[in-house]
């Protein structure tokens, strides 16, 4: 039976060179670490973890002036578990942002954007803007009187850049004010657009993490 | 850089891998310990502090205050300190867009800018200090949001020491830094720090005199239904108010009677199969908020009726009309608003009048609300506050005032004029809510349920 199993591993790392994975992506040395070097991962964890809860909302949320605010209420008090869904995406996000930021500290202050990887913290930043603009895109979407106003002064700010500003408003809006092609729009970034520009950002983030290293914390001669 | 410092750079990483861990397992598990605690912590807060909720966004209600999430707070602030500036104030887009754009701008390519290799933080004393009052700042802003920029006696004096902690100490930390770190040379690091300090303190200490001298002003909470049992109670309270007058307790009324100006007007009854049906819930809110006009139906939308209702309230009132009438909806258990009385129970105020009041009369008559100063938020309150506190309610008496108005007669002035009118203002109380006011006030107004309980309602 040892053998079978013995067989089976090696049928499989012939093909998928598992191996070769465990080499470069497990069993790699790294600098002496500790807590604050667990933010970029808990950062990933929470992404994943929105990725779920957010994919179970989608199940039960309508992304339409008349029916967004009940189908959250129904999400809410109908859905087994559906507060708790909804609860950990709600609190996910907040923390999230959180997190990234301190991340983003974090690097700042050990200097780890330097080189050899100016790239990392560029793309990072680029993470951090997604991250908030998931954030603005998200609270709308329960279509209630906080998130309807708050977008409503959002956006304006967002159209007050001088020349681009009306285009820039009407994109957001899909119009001169807040209607179904606003939600529908925020619901599309929400859904789509950012996670997926987010995806590939985050693959570029971890291949330039593990092709440099983690960086080590600075001492009298760096 | 040239290449032989990007050599030492490589040498000394390499150093430091030596002396270094694995990735698997060592990051791994502190990595693995980090998610399970910021799991834990997520199911602890959607557990016990739950997501706050908002009634229903509403077009029509512009005096909404909007509050974007928290981690938008201090832009929010910033731009409002910004728009209280003489001139510069007025032209919005440096606040809105320049300045957040460069900041953004220099973050994004911080690495091109700070091009010096040194990575130990005593040779980086202007970068981190410029990163350290900025988020403190932040931190400030934040925290400064919901705190007025005008005074109630309408001084700008809170803004202006916002101001002074939010954007003048950091602008002068700012071009302080800058003149430190290009004439004090090797010195500078240590008077950044001093700096830094100094400018750190000043902005809590002008931040906190704010707050101290110009407190939050007191919130309005205003609570609204969630559940479904209780947005059905919601729009059944609310149904009672607006609507029972012409379709009557259980929708079914054909001709109006008795309502002036719409007498003997012919309606649909609301409750029938044939409204329900072929009305969808949408439908329905249209009716309800802008009214049929030529067949008698006012409008009773916020938009069309300053004292209408608004988009969330004409839900609740669709909420439980479908599960009251429409045959096709299954009414949730609903617990009646308090205990129904038996034929000698005398009601209390723990039991009984708590959540009428808390229903029918607390709306307006709270601190903050214009009702004569007549408060019904305590058990002392009900009995004391107000313009006319002795004659509020009197233990046994019938023509104790709130006795009166509730029973449709307004207490008049010794000139005939009306001095406080029927309540509540819009419509009637039902008979068992004035029936429970009625034996309350008359046995003497019991507090507990025990005392209550020692008292008997005498039967005729």
């Amino acid at each position: 039976m040892q053998n079978f199993w013995k067989n089976a591993l090696q049928w499989l790392d012939e093909r998928l060179g598992l191996n070769e994975l465990y080499q470069n992506l497990l069993d790699r040395p790294e600098p002496l670490g500790n807590w604050w070097n667990t933010l970029g991962s808990a950062s990933l964890f929470l992404f994943l973890l929105q990725v779920a809860t957010g994919i179970f909302l989608t199940v039960y949320y309508n992304p339409s002036p008349d029916h967004a605010y009940d189908s959250i209420q129904y999400i809410m008090n109908e859905v087994a578990f559906g507060w708790l869904i909804r609860g950990i995406h709600h609190w996910g996000a907040s923390l999230m942002v959180l997190v990234v930021i301190i991340h983003m500290l974090r690097t700042f202050v050990t200097a780890s954007y330097k080189y050899p990887r100016e790239l990392t913290w560029l793309v990072g930043v680029g993470l951090l803007l997604l991250t908030l603009g998931m954030g603005f895109t998200g609270y709308l979407l329960p279509w209630h009187q906080m998130a309807y106003w708050a977008t409503t002064v959002g956006t304006q700010i967002a159209g007050s850049v001088p020349f681009i500003g009306e285009f820039i408003l009407r994109a957001l809006r899909g119009g001169p004010d807040l209607s179904a092609l606003t939600l529908q729009r925020f619901f599309a970034a929400h859904i789509w657009i950012l996670p997926a520009l987010m995806f590939a950002l985050i693959g570029l983030h971890l291949y330039l993490i593990i092709k440099h290293g983690e960086s080590h914390f600075p001492d009298k001669e760096d | 850089m040239n290449e032989d410092v990007k050599q030492q750079i490589h040498e000394k990483y390499e150093r430091e891998l030596q002396r270094g861990e694995r990735f698997w397992p060592d990051s791994i598990f502190k990595d693995a310990i980090m998610a399970l605690a910021l799991f834990i912590v997520l199911i602890l807060l959607a557990t016990f502090v739950g997501v706050h909720d908002s009634p229903k966004a509403d077009p029509s209600d512009t005096s909404y205050i909007p509050r974007p999430e928290w981690y938008f707070l201090f832009l929010f602030k910033f731009l409002a300190l910004y728009g209280q500036i003489p001139v510069l104030g007025k032209i919005e887009w440096i606040a809105t867009a320049l300045i957040p754009g460069i900041a953004i701008g220099i973050l994004t390519l911080l690495p091109f800018i700070d091009k010096s290799p040194r990575r130990y933080y005593a040779k980086r004393a202007l970068p981190l200090g410029i990163m350290g009052i900025l988020v403190w700042g932040m931190v400030w802003l934040t925290l400064l949001a919901d705190y007025p920029t005008v005074a109630p006696d309408g001084s700008s004096t809170p803004g202006i020491l916002q101001a002074i902690a939010g954007i003048v100490i950091p602008l002068l930390a700012y071009i302080a830094f800058t003149v430190m770190a290009y004439t004090l040379k090797e010195r500078a690091p240590h008077g950044i720090l001093l700096t830094a300090l100094g400018a750190g303190a000043l902005m809590a200490g002008f931040s906190l005199l704010s707050m101290i001298l110009y407190p939050l002003p007191a919130k309005e909470t205003a609570e609204h239904p969630t559940s479904l049992v209780d947005r059905i109670t919601a729009g059944q309270d609310l149904y009672s108010i607006h609507c029972l007058e012409c379709h009557g307790e259980d929708g079914a009324v054909k001709v109006i009677e008795g309502v002036a100006g719409l007498e003997g007007t012919v309606i649909s009854p609301i409750s029938s199969r044939d409204v329900l049906y072929t009305l969808n819930d949408a439908s329905l809110g249209e009716i309800i908020a802008y009214g049929r006009p030529d067949l008698g139906m006012p409008p009773f939308g916020k938009a069309y009726n300053p004292e209408g209702l608004t988009r969330a309230e004409i839900d609740y009132i669709i909420a439980f009309m479908r599960h009251t009438w429409d045959d096709r909806y299954e009414m949730p258990k609903i617990q009646p608003l308090f205990p129904p009385l038996a034929p000698n129970e005398v009601p209390s105020y723990e039991v009984h009048i708590t959540p009428i009041v808390k229903r029918y009369c607390l709306s307006c008559h709270r601190p903050g609300k214009d009702s004569n100063d007549y408060f019904m938020d305590t058990y002392e309150n009900i009995l004391n506050s107000g313009d006319n506190g002795d004659m509020n309610v009197i233990a046994g008496d019938e023509n104790s005032f709130l006795l009166q108005v509730i029973q449709g007669k307004p207490i008049l002035n010794p000139d005939g004029s009306e001095a406080i009118g029927v309540m509540p203002p819009s419509g009637t109380l039902k008979p068992d809510v004035i029936e429970v006011f009625r034996r309350w006030v008359l046995m003497g107004m019991p507090r507990t349920a025990e005392e209550a309980a020692t008292l008997t309602w005498p039967t005729p």
